[in-house]
């Protein structure tokens, strides 16, 4: 207890000191400039905005958060049947490898009012462009891992005659948990800009809506408010992920190396 | 069944590794035969094609070229009876099971294959010293326990041939020396085929063993009989029987007749390439 206690201290207290250490300094260079707060405000008057009215970015905050975390469900489900069907055979990856090119190299901000256009002004087309900025990170890392099977194991069950579907459950897929878990680290963050940008296009509620509003109405606090929530999201999931993680995968040296 | 006079038989076995550039000769025309419930053991440089030749016998590799009987029949045959055990050098458990769960991973994959008389998984376990540490994950095991998990998947259809690449090869010397004879006790311990008339439990005392290695002592210590090969392309340059009494021990292998073989193995090994 006392040895978790005092892990926790060494990883969460240089963030968290670094941290207000910025926003002391933040602070007072506004304070002491006397900057307006419609070019920057002050930590205190974002915190301020926050606490007036924490439901209302709670509201928004749950909703950008579920488009977020739907489209990454559905990216991340095509990308895995795409990367099981191409480590299986070359020919998939041959064929279907060049489209997963392009959805990764077309640009979003593009994307997102085709999609408005598309999808109308609803969730779909939110949910939509979190699925396309998580898809191919998922599936490039799916890959690698399906792939990476140590060759020992792969032949003990060859010499079982195992299936290829419990080829699959009992040998590729938790073989490749790693690199999954790593492909998640990136994609949820992308997720979430993927919704907010889509909002900003055609938002009625969400995160990037209150930042577009806000961006019109010269209202700094709630805008920095709105990217602070934002941010924390971020690093709450990435917390989250992390812990999941390390239940998940202690058999995997890159865990039991952090020890 | 296990009514042919070989367990395992190989005839004019020639094997060529072809690619879109090359080929390569691996196996040259080799032959060789094991009994029912011998210790078979076959030695040469590395590279020679011994790991290739326990492939062919296993059924998971088809040879260029020769005839491959185990108990009378293609390996496949043997391979769907469940009757092929395997153990290589690399145990390659799964490091997200425990050990128990490692060994039962062959039940898993093929539910109705376990014969009746077959030891449970913790029997196996029971029999392979890890009783102990069927909980422990395969990072909190040394390479020898590793090796012992390996060997106890092996038998978890209770196969009649067991066939072992290099098992020891990764381990240090005194572990090494040591897992010799925690490999002999373990097949004494384990049954044979079945033997005799339909219906009749009478069971041959031990399992034929194709085992591989490029170690000389162990060879001696382990085997009724050696099998020398040549540098690549693997072919067969001799077979010695080893007629030291069991059960060998460790300190049989500083008497005059263990050192003899020793010294027989070595010039044949040490013979240049035909
Ligand atoms: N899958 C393969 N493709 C091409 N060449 C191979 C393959 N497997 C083995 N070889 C070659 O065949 C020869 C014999 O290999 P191997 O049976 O592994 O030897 P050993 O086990 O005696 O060290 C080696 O030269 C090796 O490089
Ligand atoms: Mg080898």
């Amino acid at each position: 207890m006392n040895r978790t206690l005092r892990s926790l201290a060494a990883h969460v207290l240089p963030p968290a000191l670094t941290l207000i250490g910025a926003l002391l300094f933040w602070e007072f260079w506004v304070q002491w400039r006397d900057i307006a707060i419609i070019v920057v405000p002050p930590p205190s008057a974002v915190l301020e905005r926050f606490l007036d009215d924490p439901d209302f970015f709670r509201r928004h905050g749950g909703w950008t958060l579920y488009e977020a975390t739907l489209g990454l469900l559905l990216g991340s489900s095509f990308a895995l049947a795409l990367a099981v069907a191409m480590a299986h055979s070359r020919l998939t990856e041959r064929a279907l490898f060049p489209l997963a090119i392009i959805i990764k190299v077309t640009p979003i901000v593009a994307v997102a009012p085709v999609l408005v256009i598309m999808f109308g002004f609803g969730t779909t087309p939110k949910i939509l462009v979190a699925a396309l900025l998580s898809f191919f990170p998922m599936l490039v890392n799916a890959m690698t891992g399906f792939r990476d099977v140590n060759p020992g194991a792969l032949e003990f069950m060859r010499s079982l005659r195992a299936s290829p579907w419990q080829l699959f459950w009992k040998l590729r897929l938790p073989s490749a948990l790693p690199y999954l878990f790593a492909a998640l680290k990136i994609t949820y963050p992308l997720a979430l800009i993927g919704a907010v940008v889509a909002e900003w296009f055609t938002g009625d509620r969400g995160l990037g809506l209150v930042i577009f509003v806000a961006n019109a109405n010269l209202d700094t606090p709630t805008l920095f408010a709105a990217v602070g929530v934002l941010a924390l999201t971020g690093v709450t999931l990435n917390v989250l992920l992390y812990l999941t993680e390390r239940r998940l995968l202690f058999w995997h040296e890159t865990i039991r190396t952090i020890r | 069944m296990a009514n042919v006079r070989y367990h395992v038989s190989l005839r004019n076995l020639t094997h060529v590794f072809q690619d879109s550039r090359r080929a390569l000769t691996a196996l040259a025309d080799v032959a060789l035969e094991a009994v029912w419930g011998q210790f078979l053991t076959v030695i040469g440089p590395s590279g020679c094609g011994k790991s290739t030749l326990l492939r062919i016998i296993g059924g998971l590799l088809r040879p260029s070229e020769g005839e491959v009987l185990i108990d009378g029949a293609a390996p496949v045959e043997s391979q769907r009876r469940r009757d092929i055990g395997f153990v290589f050098q690399d145990p390659a458990l799964l490091p997200w099971r425990t050990v128990l769960s490692n060994v039962r991973l062959p039940l898993e994959i093929d539910h109705g294959a376990r014969a009746r008389t077959a030891p449970s998984p913790e029997e196996l376990l029971e029999l392979t010293g890890l009783a102990d540490f069927h909980s422990y994950y395969p990072h909190e095991l040394s390479g020898g326990m590793q090796q012992r998990v390996a060997i106890a998947r092996a038998l978890a259809f209770d196969p009649s041939l067991l066939l072992m690449d290099e098992p020891f090869g990764a381990l240090d010397e005194i572990t090494r020396s040591a897992m010799r004879y925690e490999l002999l006790r373990i097949w004494s311990a384990g049954g044979g085929a079945p033997s005799g008339a339909e219906g009749q439990p009478t069971r041959r005392p031990h399992k034929t063993v194709v085992f591989v290695t490029h170690s000389i002592p162990e060879a001696i210590a382990l085997s009724d009989r050696v099998v020398v090969l040549s540098p690549r392309p693997g072919a067969v340059r001799a077979a010695i029987d080893i007629e030291l009494p069991r059960p060998r021990t460790q300190e049989m292998e500083r008497t005059a007749p263990f050192l003899d073989y020793a010294d027989q193995l070595r010039n044949l090994l040490k013979e240049a390439p035909a």
